[in-house]
């Protein structure tokens, strides 16, 4: 039975992938990763790159919520912006190489990230929330607007762009998985290390008690407002990379809608995590799909009995949402974390 | 027990026909597949739910006469909640599901968010609920198709009506959507060419309009006719019912989405007779205009049979989808006259050459498609008193 990890140095302490368990899970994550392009449709490797596109925004929107403590209900208007941003940028680069696209997207969408986490030094919780919703109104009305149609295509949306890779253009969805997928892990990968870093443990002593945190020499105004740039931009790479993988972007896809998905995500994953967002976005994104797959497997796809399996699809959703949130407050991870907890110590426990 | 060569070999031969026959007998079992995102859901539900059936029928009644070309269809209905992503989703879904021989978006967005990917393997033969202007756009578009007037093409009929009706000034009150804008500018053309002045040009929220502050600055303009579009249940009764309690004489239109017996016919139930009057164009012939319409006729007797309870009224929304459907089966039927393959560009290529069709009543004339749309349309008038819309033009075509 284990009961506890030997570590014989500092630098063991450190590492994130510290038990062979931990090691031996990240190479087979890595291996299936891999394969999923070669073994799936199209329409798996569709779900599978919004499924990687939303884990960037989610494991961004953690950093400020799950770490920071800090609420927000705007991250949709930040995911638009990079969206927006890619497109306008190729309508003069057309060609532009696609990781230079991400990083101006991240900046921009940091900077009113900035702007819009200035609320956060004067209020928190649910003031906070309802201070950042505004960023949804805000952005999407100058999207919408026709003397910026020009770039945004205003109330109808706009065509997107490919990205161009090295002289290649990345059409099929397959393709697409390939630049997707890398930056969601290389991202993941940062944002995991950040915790383990002087400003992440900051971030954490300013959530667990922020006035704590400033006794001790923490600056809540230096390290709020970075949280929330690091948090949008974030977003503002989701958004960029959603710009390149659907052929259109409307403003309905993002804004208020968007924000609670990628809080219900984080919420249902387990904030504060590094998997939570992993989790949360597959339970969130997935399991409508497969209750649409259920209902469609059971009707035929007949469309009288449509009728009746959709809204009971629906109200399942809802039921297990609220299921979770009776019986599993501290999200998928903690799932994770007992399966694990199980396998170290048996056959000697449960 | 020794296993010998020859054993091994006949039960390899036995274990490889087991594992093929199902597909052998799948591929003699073969269907003309339509896959449908459908708003069961979400706001739209009310109209997705009454659509539904329709398809289930259309789906029957193909099949009990012998289907198309000796072969049965198969429609797949998927709920979209009608949001884009998720009907983009249920399209893939029936791309992967196998030969896809046409595809029902239910929405403007969804249009707009596949289109672009429509070409290769993922190239389909793609109607929708929508009428917006950029969809009827054969070069742009080469598989999408609406079957309809676009709603530029619908302004354009209410304008000439307007002006045959010896109208001079007209506002234009739209709601602040993709939907609501589309034929504005059009209109504005339009209204120049035909020397009506446009005297008011007002946008209104989607849902939870300020209705006071509209209605005065109708009242201001006071014009003799007031077009409204991009409104589906909201907005427009609260407009015409405030102007009415102001004592405007101002007459409203709408479009076809504006123009359903059943808003009319509850408006007029819960809120009293204010609607009377009221016009607006509609492409097809309401369902109860049966005179010149056999396909009409035939489906009220089908819907009979089917359901002795059946109320007689078949929804415009329904008659949209059914048009829909009736219109690839007619490309299906004439590809396949021409000995040509089932594939998106021979379908299309067969709807563009649709010329002269009888459609059996929908329309008013012969219908002829030009940039993956019908341009026909009539005028109609609601009486609170009848509960009907009945024609107060003649039919147009742009």
């Amino acid at each position: 039975m284990i009961i506890g990890e030997y570590k014989t140095d500092y630098g063991q302490d450190e590492g994130i992938w510290n038990t062979w368990a931990k090691k031996l899970g990240f190479v087979v994550a890595l291996l299936l990763l891999l394969l999923i392009p070669f073994i799936g449709n199209d329409y798996q490797l569709l779900m599978a790159g919004q499924i990687a596109i939303f884990v960037i925004a989610v494991v961004g929107l953690n950093v400020l919520v799950g770490y920071t403590g800090l609420m927000s209900l705007g991250h949709g208007a930040f995911f638009a912006l990079g969206a927006y941003t890619t497109v306008a940028l190729h309508q003069f680069f057309p060609h532009l190489f696609p990781l230079i696209t991400l990083i101006i997207s991240m900046v921009v969408a940091g900077f009113f990230g900035f702007l819009f986490g200035l609320p956060s030094l004067r209020v928190k919780g649910l003031y906070l929330a309802v201070a950042t919703l505004s960023a949804n109104f805000i952005v999407l009305f100058f999207i919408r607007q026709d003397w910026l149609e020009h770039l945004t295509g205003g109330r109808g949306g706009i065509e997107t762009p490919n990205a161009y890779f090295f002289g290649t253009e990345l059409i099929t969805n397959q393709q697409k998985y390939f630049l997707i997928v890398p930056i969601a892990i290389v991202m993941f990968l940062f944002a995991q290390n950040l915790f383990r870093s002087r400003f992440g443990r900051a971030l954490i002593a300013i959530r667990d008690n922020d006035h704590s945190a400033e006794i001790l020499g923490i600056s809540l105004f230096n390290y709020k407002l970075k949280s929330f740039v690091i948090s949008a931009a974030y977003c503002g790479a989701a958004g960029t990379l959603w710009a390149y993988f659907f052929p259109a972007i409307l403003p309905e896809d993002f804004g208020l809608n968007m924000s609670i998905t990628l809080l219900i995500c984080l919420v249902a994953g387990g904030m504060g995590r590094s998997l939570g967002p992993i989790f949360g976005t597959i339970l969130i994104l997935m399991v409508p799909e497969l209750l649409k797959m259920g209902a469609f497997y059971f009707s035929e796809g007949n469309a009288s009995a449509q009728i009746y399996f959709s809204p009971i699809r629906d109200i399942v959703f809802g039921l297990m949402i609220i299921g979770f949130l009776i019986f599993e407050p501290m999200g998928l991870v903690s799932i994770w974390d007992r399966f694990w907890r199980f396998i170290n110590r048996w056959p000697f426990a449960k | 027990m020794a296993i010998k060569r020859r054993t091994l070999l006949q039960a390899g031969a036995a274990l490889t026909a087991a594992v093929a026959a199902p597909s052998i007998v799948r591929a003699e079992t073969k269907v003309w597949r339509v896959g449908a995102s459908l708003p069961m859901t979400g706001p739209f539900a009310t109209a997705g739910q009454l659509v539904a059936p329709a398809f289930a029928e259309f789906e029957t009644v193909v099949n009990d006469n012998g289907g198309i070309g000796g072969i049965p269809i198969k429609i797949e209905v998927e709920d979209s909640g009608y949001i884009p992503k998720n009907a983009l989703a249920n399209f893939q879904r029936a791309l992967a599901g196998g030969d896809l021989h046409y595809y029902f978006g239910d929405s403007t967005g969804f249009m707009e968010l596949v289109g672009p990917s429509l070409k290769g393997d993922q190239a389909v033969m793609m109607g929708s609920t929508s009428f917006a202007s950029v969809l009827a756009n054969p070069k742009e578009r080469p598989y999408q198709y609406m079957a309809g007037p676009t709603y530029e093409d619908q302004f354009e009929i209410l304008l000439r009506d307007v002006a045959a009706k010896g109208g001079k000034t007209v506002a234009f009150i739209y709601s602040d959507t993709e939907f609501g804008r589309d034929p504005i500018a059009h209109g504005k053309k339009i209204a120049a060419e035909l020397g009506l002045k446009v005297v008011l040009d007002e946008v209104t929220k989607a849902a939870g309009a300020d209705i006071e502050s509209h209605v005065t600055k109708l009242a201001q303009a006071n014009p003799d006719y007031a077009l409204l579009q991009g409104y589906v249940t909201g907005v427009w009764p609260q407009l015409i019912g405030a102007a009415r309690a102001f004592g405007l004489k101002t007459q409203f239109m709408g479009t076809f989405w504006a123009m359903e017996k059943v808003v009319a016919d509850k408006v007029t139930a819960q809120a009293g007779p204010f609607l009377d009057g009221y016009q607006g164009v509609m492409p097809y012939r309401y369902f109860y205009d049966q005179e010149n319409a056999p396909y009409y006729r035939e489906l009220a007797a089908q819907k009979k049979a089917a359901n002795p309870d059946f109320p007689g009224y078949v929804v415009t929304w329904e008659l949209e989808g059914r048009l829909n459907l009736e219109i690839w089966k007619k490309s299906m039927e004439m590809t396949l006259e021409a000995n040509k393959e089932i594939n998106a560009d021979n379908l299309m290529a067969s709807f563009r050459s649709i010329k002269d069709w009888d459609s059996g009543g929908f329309f008013g004339a012969p219908v002829t498609i030009k940039d993956h749309k019908i341009g026909q349309g009539r005028v109609y008038r609601y009486s609170a008193e009848t509960k009907l819309f009945t024609p107060s033009s003649d039919w147009f075509t742009t």
